[in-house]
């Protein structure tokens, strides 16, 4: 260390300095403040300046709402970090248990009859086990899929939901594809902010950061696509999480949701 | 041409093609938001275009002028040849690989996370490598100037360092301290979760980690503007330095207050308490008075100049400067342009008025008046000054230089004015387009487009610039590039150890570091919140 | 030069008492709005799991929105998620102390309500809270104004504020767009 006698003065007196803006801080921050609000809004000193420090929630100048919750879920489906990462692990029960959907989805998870059932080869895996657990729950109503998915237990519904995500998508042939209107593209990459609809690739898309069970779209029928579209728009289908889909649906007109089945049902590029 | 010269060319020159390209993009993310029609528009292109902007500006053009800046003053503040250049090499082409592969990325479309991250929203790997390795780039350089330093000390003992290099390791010093939190962000949250390995983030802490880093970096960037201002203002006013010793104690309070004041770009977090975001809060205030100095101590500098060109009574020495010379007229046009953003500064750190201004276009407005008016001015005018010497070639036109910078604070003001204005009507930030059907917003309509005039008039001013710089190649020879540095005063003849130095003041940003982040950081740790689920910009799960 | 180096050091002295000066009363006029109107800043660390969310608790879908506590409390509770607001449209009265609370299932969003001080991040694992009064009656915009994706430009809410009169709370305290 320095011996300079022209240093002494230096350290000790920034070290006041700053010692001084702590002790003013914490002085008014964490005690003075709190309790002089805390007294307006009916809280005593112990109590503001612990919410003022943290520990507990709320603010030191106002009463904290009581909280009287019912559960009515959309969904039952709970997210965890441990449930993600397996939903990346496809495993050998998901190929046993896939040969009881080959007979709509088809063998690959291509679908026989794509007006009528998605295509499950490729789709998200996290998407497939919403849905699954859904018709399980009774949150997705289906006369079909009820019977079927609610004998599966939680790692079988993982299972097959990874088992189908590895396969490749359908290809089109490129004759397939008309030239999509410029409103209907324009939804799909920019949505419509006078009606509050986000792009439909905000979700959808190959890169969207949007939440995790948004479906992949393209490739199914489109047909099965309009179908689901005015089954959110008209409320009969609602197992989207806090609206996400029937309040994009419900401002839909029809023949945009038209245009946008179509033009998912014969697009690679998204 | 030393490899000190060579390697501040190279730098500047990586730094500003970055600018001109990010100052594309910054005009076309105004048309995109004004109410006129505006092609290559989707949510994608738009998020990305703001990535690139907020990359290419905070990250690149900063980065590679402070570094290009600091080897510059190295070689000659201290009068002796930069140790290990083949390291500097090292760290110029780390930082542009990973310049390279962060752009690559971000224009496949695989990085829309915005400059700032936000996870739990998660890129592709390769655009958090790509800043690694440019912040890896720069620890390099920051080593390099602390040996520099070091070994003239050795050989100069008791001798005052001079003031730019004082001020350029008190940056570098800075730097370090700095990038300590976005990197343990980087590390240990958002590379492992873009890797696959991790598939929760605790939001809470990421936030708080960058915060460190959040408003330090901003100064990073500035302090070359002040080594201007100390060091080769004066000198260019045909002046002296008022004190230097006032110019060691500024640079000494931006490294130990720029740091443990980040919280209060948290002030609207649900997850910092009160008693804190206070503390920090008292902590950003005093972050004013090294600028209320820096005012002082150059105004006085300015003023000796003056007086001594013939300017007399209270004012007239202002006219009497040599607003002629870019570096000056530079200064001038910075000092206004940080009188209106350090205002609005004080307006953003009070958490009251915090709440009326938050991620509105006011802050928008606040630091690209600080940034563009306070920052990069500086760094156009510390291009000019430094190309006759670094080209050994004469400006063709100083007139040419001189629009070029009138045209930048035109274009500031004409942008940003607007922008403050929106703000306060509560125009929010980060959108792409706005329901101009509605009313409230229709009514804003006019004040965007006059924004969207002042960007052109930017894109004009630094398209100017990158010709100004060209133009050097025609200039003729100039061998005996003038002194760029003042003299002070009352030059020292000795200083304390602590304005030589930063263990005393390395050791003050320790305690403050913990008394300020120290309980904030380890909240997570104890209360151990719930994580939010990795969200991927760039592939499906 | 003129000037001596005394002269010099005490004109820097007396520069330096007055950024001090300034400082000060930077911070003295922050504690007195503390004081007397009892501002802070949105904070509030109550931890929510943001995967679970929506399965139960006070953010269930069908307990959002506003609704009266039998005290006469005034509470509206609104989910932020990836890109809309639930509900889109909250109706509170006005000339009234109300509280916002907010939570997302998903990414970083905030709000902010136009004309008004209401301002706050909604952080993924937190209750996001603010108490306030609205003074003037009418349709706000409250948009989110933090980054949260591709959609965040489309994301908004509408936050209609009535005369007192006009609140009128249902059987089960709640008041909601739909039902006026």
């Amino acid at each position: 260390m320095s011996t300079d006698p022209l240093d002494r003065p230096w350290r000790l007196w920034a070290s006041v300095a700053i010692l001084s803006v702590f002790v003013f801080s914490v002085l008014f921050g964490f005690v003075l403040l709190p309790i002089i609000q805390g007294r307006g809004a009916g809280l005593d000193a112990f109590e503001s300046i612990c919410r003022a420090l943290g520990l507990r929630p709320g603010s030191p100048a106002a009463p904290q709402p009581a909280s009287e919750a019912k559960a009515q879920p959309t969904t039952r489906v709970a997210w965890s970090a441990e449930l993600m990462q397996a939903l990346d692990r496809p495993s050998a029960i998901g190929a046993q248990l896939a040969a009881a959907c080959t007979a709509c989805h088809g063998k690959d998870g291509r679908s026989v009859d794509p007006k009528l059932y998605p295509d499950l080869a490729g789709q998200s895996a996290v998407a497939l086990y919403k849905q699954l657990n859904d018709f399980k729950s009774g949150s997705r109503l289906s006369a079909v899929m009820a019977p079927l998915a609610q004998p599966l237990s939680e790692e079988q519904i993982v299972a097959v939901s990874a088992h189908f995500a590895a396969f490749p998508v359908r290809s089109l042939p490129p004759a397939q594809m008309p030239a999509p209107s410029e409103a209907i593209e324009r939804l799909v990459a920019r949505g419509d902010p006078t009606r509050a609809i986000a792009a439909c690739n905000a979700c959808h898309g190959e890169q969207s950061g949007g939440p995790p069970e948004a479906p992949r779209l393209t490739h199914q029928g489109a047909q099965y696509l309009s179908a689901q579209l005015r089954a959110f728009k008209s409320g009969e289908r609602r197992n989207d999480i806090y609206s996400r889909m029937r309040n994009v649906a419900a401002v839909l007109s029809d023949s945009e949701i038209e245009g946008l089945a179509g033009f998912y049902s014969t697009t690679f590029t998204y | 041409m030393t490899h000190a010269r060579r390697l501040a060319l190279a730098h500047f020159w990586i730094g500003f093609i970055a600018f001109a390209i990010a100052l594309v993009l910054g005009v076309w993310q105004m048309w995109v938001r004004s109410p006129l029609p505006a092609p290559f528009l989707t949510a994608s292109t738009y998020f990305s275009s703001v990535t690139a902007h907020g990359t290419a500006m905070a990250y690149v053009l900063t980065t590679f002028t402070v570094m290009g800046f600091g080897y510059y003053v190295a070689e000659t503040a201290l009068a002796r040849a930069l140790p290990a250049p083949r390291w500097a090499w090292t760290g110029f082409w780390l930082a542009l690989a990973g310049t390279l592969m962060a752009v690559v990325t971000i224009f496949s479309g695989r990085a829309a996370v915005l400059f700032t991250f936000y996870p739990p929203l998660i890129a592709s790997v390769f655009y958090y490598i790509g800043l690694v390795l440019v912040v890896a780039g720069s620890w390099i350089w920051c080593v390099l100037m602390i040996v520099a330093m070091g070994q003239w000390k050795g050989a100069n003992p008791g001798r005052p360092v001079p003031l730019a290099m004082f001020a350029t390791v008190a940056n570098a010093v800075m730097w370090l301290w700095t990038t300590v939190g976005v990197t343990l962000e980087l590390l240990f949250q958002v590379i492992p979760a873009a890797l696959g390995l991790k598939a929760q983030i605790d939001v809470g802490l990421s936030r708080t980690l960058f915060s460190w880093t959040l408003h330090a970096v901003v100064y990073f960037w500035l302090i070359p503007s002040y080594i201007a201002f100390y060091t080769m203002v004066p000198q260019a006013a045909g002046g002296r330095l008022y004190s230097d010793t006032m110019g060691r104690l500024t640079f000494v309070l931006f490294l130990i207050y720029s740091l443990p004041v980040g919280l209060h770009h948290l002030l609207m977090d649900p997850h910092q308490s009160n008693a804190f975001k206070f503390l920090q809060v008292a902590l950003t205030a005093l972050v004013s008075v090294p600028t209320l100095l820096t005012v002082f101590t150059i105004g006085a500098s300015l003023e000796i100049a003056g007086r001594l060109r013939g300017g007399r009574g209270l004012f007239g020495w202002i006219g009497a400067l040599p607003w002629e010379r870019p570096l000056v007229l530079a200064t001038g046009l910075a000092f206004l342009m940080l009188a209106f953003g350090g205002f609005g500064g004080l307006v953003n750190m009070s958490y009251g008025m915090n709440a009326m201004v938050h991620n509105t276009s006011w802050v928008t407005a606040h630091f690209h008046l600080i940034f563009g008016g306070t920052v990069v001015i500086m760094y156009f005018a510390i291009a000019y000054t430094l190309w006759p010497s670094l080209t050994g070639r004469a400006a063709p036109s100083l007139a040419a230089q001189r629009l070029q910078l009138w045209l930048w604070f035109i274009g500031m003001l004409v942008m940003t004015l607007p922008w403050h204005y929106l703000g306060l009507l509560g125009q929010w930030r980060r959108v792409a387009t706005f329901n101009y059907a509605d009313p409230i917003i229709a009514a804003w309509g006019p004040w965007v487009i006059v924004s969207l005039v002042g960007g052109l008039i930017l894109l004009v001013s630094g398209l100017l610039f990158v010709r100004n710089l060209l133009q050097f190649a025609i200039g003729r020879a100039s061998h005996v590039p003038a002194e760029v540095y003042a003299t002070a005063v009352h030059p020292p003849l000795r200083v304390p150890a602590a304005l030589n130095g930063f263990r005393l003041w390395n050791v003050l940003v320790l305690v403050l570091m913990l008394l300020a982040y120290g309980y904030p950081l380890a909240q997570f740790f104890i209360i151990d919140p719930p994580g939010a689920l990795v969200h991927r910009v760039d592939q499906r799960r | 030069m003129a000037i001596g180096e005394e002269a010099i050091v005490r004109s820097e002295l007396r520069w330096a008492a007055v950024s001090i000066g300034v400082v000060s009363l930077i911070m003295l006029a922050l504690i007195y709005a503390g004081i007397v109107h009892h501002i802070n800043p949105p904070s509030n660390i109550e931890p929510i799991d943001p995967k679970t969310l929506h399965l139960s608790g006070e953010f269930t879908e069908a307990n959002l929105g506003t609704r009266v506590s039998a005290e006469g409390q005034v509470t509206s509770r609104i989910v932020a998620t990836q890109f809309t607001f639930q509900p889109r449209c909250i109706v509170l009265p006005a000339n009234q102390r109300v509280t916002l609370r907010f939570a997302t299932p998903d990414v970083i969003h905030g709000i902010l309500v136009t004309g008004t001080n209401v301002n706050t991040m909604i952080v993924p694992g937190y209750v996001s809270q603010v108490h306030t009064v609205f003074t003037r009656t009418g349709e706000l915009l409250m948009p989110c104004h933090e980054y949260c994706g591709l959609g965040h430009s489309e994301m908004f809410a509408t936050l209609r504020v009535v005369p007192a009169s006009e609140f009128k709370p249902d059987a089960q305290g709640r008041v909601s767009c739909d039902a006026r």
